[in-house]
């Protein structure tokens, strides 16, 4: 028999396996029957606590995609310069990602299903590095260092190369890139990205 | 140095500006600073209100005042001796 866990307790335990589910099979994949059977509790235990599948779905979005990187420590230790700072936060995410790989899965689903949640994931994991790009290039052509660069289709191109790098690495993980770890194929990435703006 | 009496040196309006941005602002704004003088920051992004706390335990500054306003937030940070 099932253990008596706390309503909170219970309400994360469900959506800690519904996340692994949805993430490998996507939402139209997984029954709440199969969910509650891997939980070892009763159908009618999930329905007290999300009154539908699509409603235990996006929460588990929601809990996924509100998730944000907290970048403060790397203001603060530096470096100072927009590559390194850039490639500091870039690091940290691709590590953070690394460590979850269900979020990239849930992205693509969420994606594909048309979720609201697809918004959230950009709000909170991409739009970071939009607004930090489109903003430090705006800085860097007022100072002369950057000339004729479109900073928000700079900010598209940087999204796209760490996305493909993660699904190249993490959901993929294709024999290509074998040789390179994450880490290093996103350093490589973006000196080629800050050649690209003009940058080194 | 002492702030003046409006409360603070400097201004800085983060509105409309994501983390990490605000900080980094933050960050250049506080290092043109005198010691003991306040700065003021204007923003909306929610997450400022914990990455402000943060920012101010790691690097030492205090956070004088931490509150919202008229839709945004208002932290006044003076920076450290």
């Amino acid at each position: 028999m099932a253990k008596r866990l706390q309503a909170s307790e219970r309400r994360a335990s469900i959506l800690a396996v519904a996340k692994v589910l949805f993430a490998d099979k996507g939402y139209h994949g997984v029954s709440v029957d199969e969910i509650a059977v891997r939980l070892a509790v009763s159908p009618a235990v999930l329905y007290r606590h999300f009154s539908s599948k699509q409603d235990l779905y996006e929460a588990v979005l929601s809990e996924i995609a509100c998730k944000r990187e907290n970048y403060v420590d790397v203001v603060v230790r530096g470096p100072d310069d927009f590559g390194g700072m850039l490639a500091k936060m870039t690091l940290m995410y691709v590590e953070s990602v690394a460590r979850d790989p269900d979020y990239l899965r849930m992205e693509l689903h969420a994606a594909l299903e048309g979720s609201q949640a697809a918004r959230q994931f950009f709000e909170n994991r991409w739009r970071p590095f939009a607004d930090y790009i489109e903003f430090g290039l705006g800085e860097l052509r007022k100072e002369g260092h950057v000339a004729g660069v479109d900073a928000r289709i700079a900010s598209l191109m940087f999204q796209g190369m760490v996305r493909e790098a993660l699904y190249a690495k993490i959901i993929y993980q294709a024999d290509r890139f074998r040789e390179y770890s994450l880490a290093d194929l996103v350093k490589q990435l973006i000196a080629m990205f800050l050649r690209a703006v003009g940058l080194h | 140095m002492s702030s003046t009496n409006q409360g603070f040196d400097q201004e800085l309006d983060a509105r409309g500006l994501n983390c990490p941005l605000p900080i980094l602002r933050a960050k250049k704004s506080i290092a043109a600073l005198g010691s003991g003088q306040v700065l003021r920051i204007i923003a909306t992004d929610p997450g400022s209100v914990k990455d402000f706390e943060a920012f101010c335990k790691q690097t030492g500054n205090t956070l004088v005042s931490s509150g919202q306003a008229e839709g945004a937030y208002e932290f006044l940070i003076r920076k450290a001796s």
